[in-house]
């Protein structure tokens, strides 16, 4: 290969990686607004590999605001669900949502919504494989306060689970 | 022969990076764009002089942003349609609690001051990231909205995927979100979240230069 020819290639592969890198960079940089509800613990478990374990999993709604519950009222809103994506080694068994709270907006006193708000727990059934699995499992939800919505969200539950 | 494979081999390699290079210069210069877009109109709520939250737009006093959208029957819809109308743009969500209570009052205010030269287009904004690509949800929303449109008795042009243009309008990250433009287009006041009726219709009235 001739000199010349070596070093367009270098250069390509050199351009290429720094805009992939700075592509990557920028994304991470990306604006992160504060989270209506967060993970709290467990961030560790232990189970018996291949055996179901319950597990109670606690999350924080961030003060003044709620999410709909597992079962909302109405049919259009969004309930909160919790998942584990396929091939992490844990599934899902089962899960049991906590009963939401009533809840009405000051706008509309007639109307019933149920919502979770400050803490909740909710308590999955989980069946792992031998060997530690970092999962980053799902809770999706839809948050508002007394007089505004904020679009639908999923947040990663990251929980590393030691199935022995 | 053998060199020459390896060579052309090599140079293909290099026009392919370059192309994927220039791909994601482009990429990430869009996303750029449309992140400063969405900053620069963005407003943020302030306390007014008698000590209440205020959200102030820096959309107000300017242009109201153009766009094209569909209705719920595949017809575009243009804002420049509605030139010599005011108009209130109101962004809602079929999950948006307090959009369902204040779209009773858009529908009476709107049969009040229609003959005025008064309309509202309710552009639905459900965030969920789908796009037409997605066929499947893209139809499940769109009977959603449809539904939920009907339910409300919304008799205004209900408009679709105002995500695509939240950008433009301030990122749209919270709902209800509404826009109230002059005759000439001109974005007059801004109202973030549930207010009242008596608060919308004096911004109609503001629109409309009562």
């Amino acid at each position: 290969m001739s000199t010349g020819l070596r070093a367009i290639a270098g250069f390509a592969i050199g351009l290429g990686t720094a805009l992939a890198l700075g592509q990557v960079d920028s994304a991470s940089r990306s604006v992160l607004k504060g989270a209506a509800v967060e993970y709290m613990y467990p961030e560790q478990l232990t189970v018996t590999a291949g055996k179901a374990t319950d597990v109670a999993l606690h999350f924080r709604v961030a003060p003044g605001l709620h999410v709909n519950s597992h079962t909302p009222k109405d049919e259009f809103l969004i309930p909160t669900t919790f998942s584990i994506p396929d091939g992490l080694g844990v599934q899902l068994a089962a899960v049991t949502y906590p009963v939401g709270k009533d809840f009405t907006l000051p706008a509309d006193p007639g109307n019933k919504l149920s919502v979770y708000t400050d803490e909740f727990v909710i308590q999955a059934r989980v069946v792992a494989t031998a060997g530690n699995h970092l999962i980053e499992a799902k809770l999706h939800f839809q948050a508002c306060d007394k007089s505004i919505c904020l679009p639908p969200k999923t947040i990663p539950v990251a929980i590393d689970v030691i199935g022995k | 022969m053998k060199r020459n494979t390896l060579v052309l081999t090599l140079v293909l390699f290099i026009f392919a990076t370059f192309a994927w290079a220039g791909w994601a210069n482009f990429e990430y210069r869009k996303q750029t764009a449309e992140r400063l877009l969405a900053q620069a109109a963005r407003g943020e709520l302030v306390v007014d002089a008698a000590g209440m939250p205020e959200y102030v737009s820096p959309l107000k006093g300017k242009p109201a942003p153009a766009f094209e959208l569909e209705d719920l029957d595949g017809k575009k819809v243009s804002l420049a349609d509605y030139k010599g109308k005011a108009v209130l743009v109101n962004f809602w969500a079929t999950w948006c609690a307090p959009c369902k209570i204040e779209t009773p009052w858009l529908v009476e205010l709107r049969n009040q001051y229609a003959a005025q030269g008064f309309e509202i287009l309710g552009v639905s904004t459900e965030g969920d990231g789908v796009g037409k690509d997605d066929k499947a949800a893209w139809d499940k929303d769109k009977v959603a909205i449809a539904h939920s449109a009907q339910q409300m008795h919304m008799q205004y042009p209900v408009l679709i995927d105002g995500d695509s243009i939240a950008d433009q309008y301030g990122g749209l990250d919270e709902l209800p979100m509404s826009f109230f433009l002059d005759r000439k287009g001109t974005v007059v006041a801004v109202q973030m979240g549930l207010t009242s009726k008596a608060n919308i219709e004096g911004d109609i009235k503001k629109a409309l230069g009562n």
